[in-house]
């Protein structure tokens, strides 16, 4: 996806507005150019500290509060710390992190090896492929409701093709998705379906952009196709994988419609993620300041992944 | 020659078996929308096609939600396209300091999570008025819309040659008619990929249209949603509307497939 800008943005780099403007005249008409730009800057930059900054500080200001919607009076700061200290000390809250962690670290494993296999095995130029690859790309942008629906029917026994192919089979199982045990791998499950094609995708084109050379010597020096994958191409996309990685990772922790409509975060708190604890104390019980303590926990969170791809996706360009 | 020949095939004939693993979950959600009541609890595939299951789905308040899901997508595409675009123009062409945190703040605001803009946005909208309008939600999905939008399209304008602008200037143009006479054409493709991506992800939303709207600005998705829980389980109109809201993304989904990964993985990955 990089290969035509890089010329273009190492030109641009060099010379910048100033070197443009250096050539046609100073002064005026710089100062005018620039006057310009911030004009096209500002619309958008004023949208977004309204849209974003303003509730982030909003956030950070009720999580000090017991606020709750009912009573006006619980705009309260007395005791600014007492939700974060409260959810520390939840065992809920505490399990929730857990129960994240979990589904977190098994969906994007799963996805980033599914997704590495499918990519190898699609990574050659044919028309059939192609239409392949594209056709792999329906689950990540069906609607995410509509992908929990097509789960849940999964998941009904009364209805389910998956069940009767168990009757079937003489293996009959009782539902996934009402068993403490078995709910999160069946979350899992749906979730590793919707987004491998994520990481398909982003390996697919960083195995594209492998150089041909040392994959050609490697053959030459009598290397298999393991040595090969192991020992040149996979250096080449060990940063992408890594960004695909955290890329999941973040996102992970935002999935909530799957497990709104396949479990509702039980059986018993089971498939509760910390994402879904906070809407159900928020929303459900109507804690809106230990909600927004949770939520900015989450945020928190969220922005040291973020830091992270930021320097990996650095690192990777670097590494082109 | 021959076992190259072999290999090739072998390969074909997995993408093949693993195309129809992972399409058959869908696939079966179109089955059953297409199937009479009388066997919607059959496994069978031989079943007379019917599309009363749709005809069930397109009455009540769904065919309202859909123009709703539609309206606020729409809506809010266009502000985040408006907005976006010269903001998108000026980061490629201008490096000021401050970019990097930019940047940053557009990437955060990609990742974080749902939840931590609901709260505000809810007291926010209650106080003024925006509660279970699709202005509301045509607002909030600006908050997503607005990072992808100044970050493709950047890496688009990267993409224009500065000279052809340049040229444009000594002519006489001013900054913004070069750039709506030169770059905007040149990155018109972007534009339109851009646009449909951002038509995706507000049309796919269901947390958001979930909690700030409640009947007046329901959307499609809830709307679905609430097929399963007022009327009982009837799974060939639940199915139905599934398949309705999931076509309009089908269609889209061929028309920027290119686009995609940009698109998703907007900010974090340096072209």
């Amino acid at each position: 996806m990089a290969s035509e800008t890089g010329l273009d943005r190492a030109a641009v780099r060099k010379t910048g507005v100033r070197g443009v403007a250096g050539r046609a005249g100073r002064g005026r008409w710089a100062r005018e150019q620039r006057r310009a730009l911030r004009w096209g800057l500002a619309p958008a930059l004023s949208v977004l500290a309204l849209a974003t900054l303003a509730p982030a500080v909003w956030l950070i200001i009720t999580s000090l509060t017991p606020l709750t919607p009912t009573d006006p009076g619980s705009l309260d700061f007395s005791e600014p710390w007492q939700n974060y200290q409260q959810a520390f000390s939840s065992p809920e809250f505490v399990r929730s992190v857990w129960v994240q962690v979990e589904l977190s670290s098994v969906t994007v494993v799963l996805q980033l090896l599914i997704g590495l296999g499918i990519a190898l095995l699609l990574d050659k130029p044919s028309k059939l492929l192609e239409t392949i690859r594209t056709v792999f790309l329906v689950p990540m942008v069906l609607p995410p409701i509509v992908v929990a629906i097509i789960w849940k029917i999964i998941y009904t026994p009364a209805i389910s093709p998956l069940h009767r192919l168990g009757a079937f089979l003489g293996v009959p199982f009782h539902s996934l998705i009402t068993n403490a045990d078995t709910a999160i791998w069946a979350i899992a499950a749906a979730d590793t379906w919707e987004w491998f094609p994520f990481t398909m995708l982003m390996t697919l084109a960083a195995l594209q952009m492998v150089p041909k050379e040392p994959q050609e010597a490697a053959r030459i020096d009598g290397a298999g196709a393991v040595q090969l994958f192991w020992h040149v191409r996979l250096p080449y996309i060990r940063g992408t994988l890594v960004v695909a990685g955290l890329f999941r990772l973040i996102d992970s922790i935002k999935a909530f419609p799957l497990i709104y409509l396949l479990t509702d975060g039980g059986p018993g708190g089971a498939t509760q993620v910390t994402n879904y604890y906070a809407f159900v104390q928020t929303f459900n019980f109507a804690y809106w300041g230990y909600g927004s303590a949770i939520a900015m926990l989450l945020v928190a969170g969220v922005f040291v992944l973020s830091l992270l791809i930021s320097r990996a996706g650095g690192g990777m360009a670097l590494d082109e | 020659m021959n076992s190259r020949n072999v290999r090739a095939w072998t390969r074909y004939a997995i993408a093949a078996a693993l195309v129809i693993v992972v399409l058959s979950p869908a696939l079966w959600l179109v089955l059953m929308s297409l199937r009479p009541n009388t066997d919607i609890m059959a496994t069978t595939l031989a079943f007379r096609p019917t599309l009363h299951n749709y005809a069930e789905a397109w009455t009540g308040e769904f065919p309202a939600s859909f123009g709703h899901s539609l309206s606020a997508s729409l809506a809010s595409t266009v502000v985040s396209l408006l907005v976006g675009v010269p903001a998108a123009y000026v980061l490629a062409r201008w490096r000021f300091r401050g970019q990097h945190q930019v940047a940053m703040w557009i990437l955060v605001t990609r990742m974080a999570p749902p939840i931590a803009f609901t709260i505000p946005f809810f007291l926010a909208y209650t106080w003024l008025g925006l509660m279970d309008t699709v202005a509301g939600l045509a607002l909030i999905y600006v908050t997503f819309n607005l990072a992808l939008v100044v970050w493709t399209m950047k890496g688009f304008f990267d993409a224009v040659p500065r000279s052809l602008e340049e040229a444009a200037w000594i002519d006489g143009a001013s900054l913004w008619g070069a750039f709506a006479r030169v770059a905007l054409p040149l990155a018109a493709p972007g534009l339109a990929a851009t646009g449909i991506l951002c038509f995706i992800l507000s049309w796919n939303d269901f947390f958001f249209a979930l909690i700030l709207t409640r009947t007046e600005a329901m959307t499609a998705p809830v709307a679905i949603v609430n097929f399963m829980q007022y009327a009982g389980f009837e799974w060939g109109k639940i199915a139905a509307g599934g398949v309705s809201v999931m076509l309009p993304v089908l269609l889209f989904t061929v028309l920027v497939r290119r686009y995609l990964v940009s698109g998703l993985t907007a900010g974090g990955v340096k072209e």
